[in-house]
């Protein structure tokens, strides 16, 4: 039946190729390229094999919208218009749209959506890997509903597991790796409740290392792990109002502990002693402003090395942590640069990983308010202008496109945040008008896009993201899906019997 | 003059109307620092001279007072009144010659001011700094 089943597809598509042989636009570039693109899709099979690895990519706050943002950017940088620029994660065959929703918010945060992929189920706003039955802030009932997660269901099967972010490695998407807790802000004790039943995130982290659970894990948050009266190498002081130094504890446990750009270039990979990175107090720099500190795609490199020696296989999970800040920030630059170096960090997953064997995931754990303006010329900077379409060729015209306020607009903007055309008057109303905006001025890199609600800071949307996959059982994900189905994914893939 | 540059003038003229700034090119806060936050060449030549410099004003951490901090992208909350906040690395101490008039947090402006390099802790506020505006006086950019 099977092969009864192939042959009349082959000889479909033959017959279609045959029919679009005839039509009068056959021999144009865009078609061709759809009729290989075909071709490419036919070959696709599915890869039924378990998983020896797993690898989790989360950009925070990159959905779709923040998603096409980076794609043209990162065209754009390589010379071309943008739009047909291909991202690494985008080669995959396998994708699905996600919904996002926690079981309390219509917009999620990162907390709940991150236990969705780590535990298979959605909970509340705030909370990570506990019961959605239990209340955020709840230590005595999240003490007892907490989740197993596919870290330690993985690791009873002797994999390796490792977590990288270049957010602090405490916020919430690193921590569903690793940690159960009813409040996504208890990073260290000093914001927890006296005599609360759960520990601080910082302090699980070093209980699953001497548990053999997190073999590797690097990112930002060197304070939560250091008593506040010591300060750190860059003179920053420690947070921990227990006194407890972590570092200390995980080199007593023979982990590697490094801070700075040279002592991890001199991590020893491929030995069994636990590493634990932690390269600034708080979060890792932008990409733009880094200096003295690996990227993302250094840290997934050296955490594959290293991970690989189990052969057993291992679960990565790797967070671009930056890119919801810098939208939280309504500063699309350093969205997309940071966006760019996730990108880069799955191509360098992808080249060191057989697809027959390492299943990657790449995901966003929301989108923002980001919005996108029309209707612009082709090769119009993501960070600038809208330009007027070219009617006589392909690229825009170089002149702005105007507004009813016979201003110039941006490609891209916010529904909300600090980039409110709506100012603060004296009188504690707020009114405004759009600001002319330049080209030049657009595209600086601390260019704030203008928004239109004002608040502090811009927001979440509940928007879907994508999923991309390749490898063993990428071919589960199609269609619409919930968030927590990645992890079920994930699950059967490394225990598909 | 058209009416749209007479509006934008106008908040400066009522807001620093003996202090106009100089006619210079005014310079971003980034341009002080190196991206290891050590002083860049331009910093270190333009130490103890006036120049004019484009930020925004983090919330006050003292009302009534001469002192507020630029920083470089916009800042809702006072990130240094608050206890575990992060603070930004890239800032800029201001010491104004009047008593500020509060702007809003996400409004650009150019404050003009002496260039002083080097630590320093504020008597009365306790406030570290690396690099600060004296003498300064400021308007919406």
């Amino acid at each position: 039946m099977t092969r009864l089943l192939l042959s009349t597809a082959l000889c479909l598509a033959t017959s279609v190729a045959a029919l679009a042989g005839d039509l009068p636009q056959a021999q144009s570039d865009w078609f061709k390229a759809g009729q290989a693109t075909i071709a490419e899709r036919m070959t696709v099979a599915p890869i039924t094999k378990p998983a020896k690895n797993v690898i989790l990519f989360t950009a925070d706050g990159n959905g779709v919208g923040t998603n096409y943002a980076i794609r043209l950017f990162s065209g754009q940088q390589a010379g071309g218009l943008g739009d047909d620029y291909v991202q690494p994660q985008e080669t995959f065959p396998h994708v699905a749209l996600v919904k996002t929703y926690s079981s309390n918010g219509q917009t999620p945060d990162s907390a709940p959506t991150a236990a969705a992929m780590n535990s298979g189920i959605k909970t509340k706003n705030g909370m990570i890997n506990v019961l959605d039955t239990v209340n955020v802030g709840d230590c005595a009932a999240g003490a007892t509903a907490g989740t197993k997660t596919f870290a330690e269901i993985v690791s009873e099967m002797g994999k390796s597991v490792g977590v990288l972010s270049t957010a602090r490695i405490t916020h919430a998407t690193p921590a569903a790796v690793y940690a159960r807790t009813v409040n996504r802000d208890w990073e260290d004790p000093s914001k927890m409740p006296e005599g609360c039943a759960q520990k601080d995130i910082a302090a699980q982290l070093i209980d699953q290392m001497k548990a053999g659970v997190i073999d590797v894990a690097m990112g930002g948050g060197r304070g939560h792990f250091l008593p506040k009266d010591v300060k750190d190498v860059e003179g920053k002081d420690g947070k921990r109002t227990d006194g407890r130094d972590l570092t200390e504890e995980a080199k007593a446990l023979g982990a590697q502990v490094v801070f700075g750009q040279d002592d991890f270039t001199a991590l020893s990979t491929g030995g069994n002693a636990p590493v634990l990175g932690l390269f600034e107090s708080s979060h890792m720099k932008y990409e733009t402003d880094r200096t003295g500190e690996p990227s993302l795609a250094e840290m997934t490199e050296a955490a594959i090395k290293t991970l690989s020696t189990n052969e057993n296989g291992f679960y990565l999970n790797i967070e671009g942590g930056r890119v919801d800040h810098a939208n939280h920030d309504g500063n699309l630059y350093r969205t997309v640069t940071d966006g760019k170096a996730f990108a880069d960090a799955i191509a360098v997953a992808m080249k060191m990983t057989n697809p027959e064997e390492t299943l990657i995931i790449v995901t966003a754990d929301h989108e923002h308010a980001i919005a996108f303006n029309g209707y612009c010329g082709r090769g119009s900077n993501i960070l600038g202008l809208c330009m007027e379409e070219n009617e006589q060729g392909v690229t825009h015209t170089g002149k702005p496109n105007l507004a009813d306020d016979g201003k110039p607009f941006t490609v891209a903007g916010y529904l909300n945040g600090v980039g409110s055309v709506l100012v603060k008057q004296a009188d504690g109303s707020f009114s405004g008008a759009r600001p002319e905006v330049t080209e030049d001025q657009a595209t600086d890199k601390d260019y704030i896009q203008q928004a239109l609600v004002p608040m502090a800071s811009e927001t979440h949307s509940g928007e879907d993201v994508a999923v991309y996959a390749r490898g063993p059982w990428a071919h589960l994900f199609g269609g619409v899906i919930e968030q927590n189905v990645i992890f079920h994914v994930m699950n059967h893939a490394v225990k598909p019997e | 003059m058209h009416r749209r540059q007479f509006l934008a003038l106008a908040p400066a003229l009522i807001l620093a109307p003996a202090l106009p700034l100089r006619a210079e090119d005014p310079i971003r806060l980034r341009d002080l620092y190196n991206k290891d936050l050590s002083y860049s060449d331009l910093a270190l030549a333009r130490q103890g001279q006036r120049l004019a410099v484009q930020g925004f004003m983090a919330p006050p951490l003292k009302a009534n007072s001469v002192f507020f901090v630029l920083t470089n992208r916009p800042m809702a909350v006072c990130p240094f009144c608050e206890p575990g906040m992060p603070w930004p690395d890239d800032i800029l101490a201001v010491y104004a010659r009047r008593i500020v008039e509060v702007e809003p947090f996400n409004l650009p402006i150019l404050v003009e001011g002496r260039l002083e390099l080097g630590d320093a802790t504020d008597p009365e506020l306790g406030f570290y700094s690396k690099v600060r505006l004296r003498e300064a006086t400021f308007r919406r950019a």
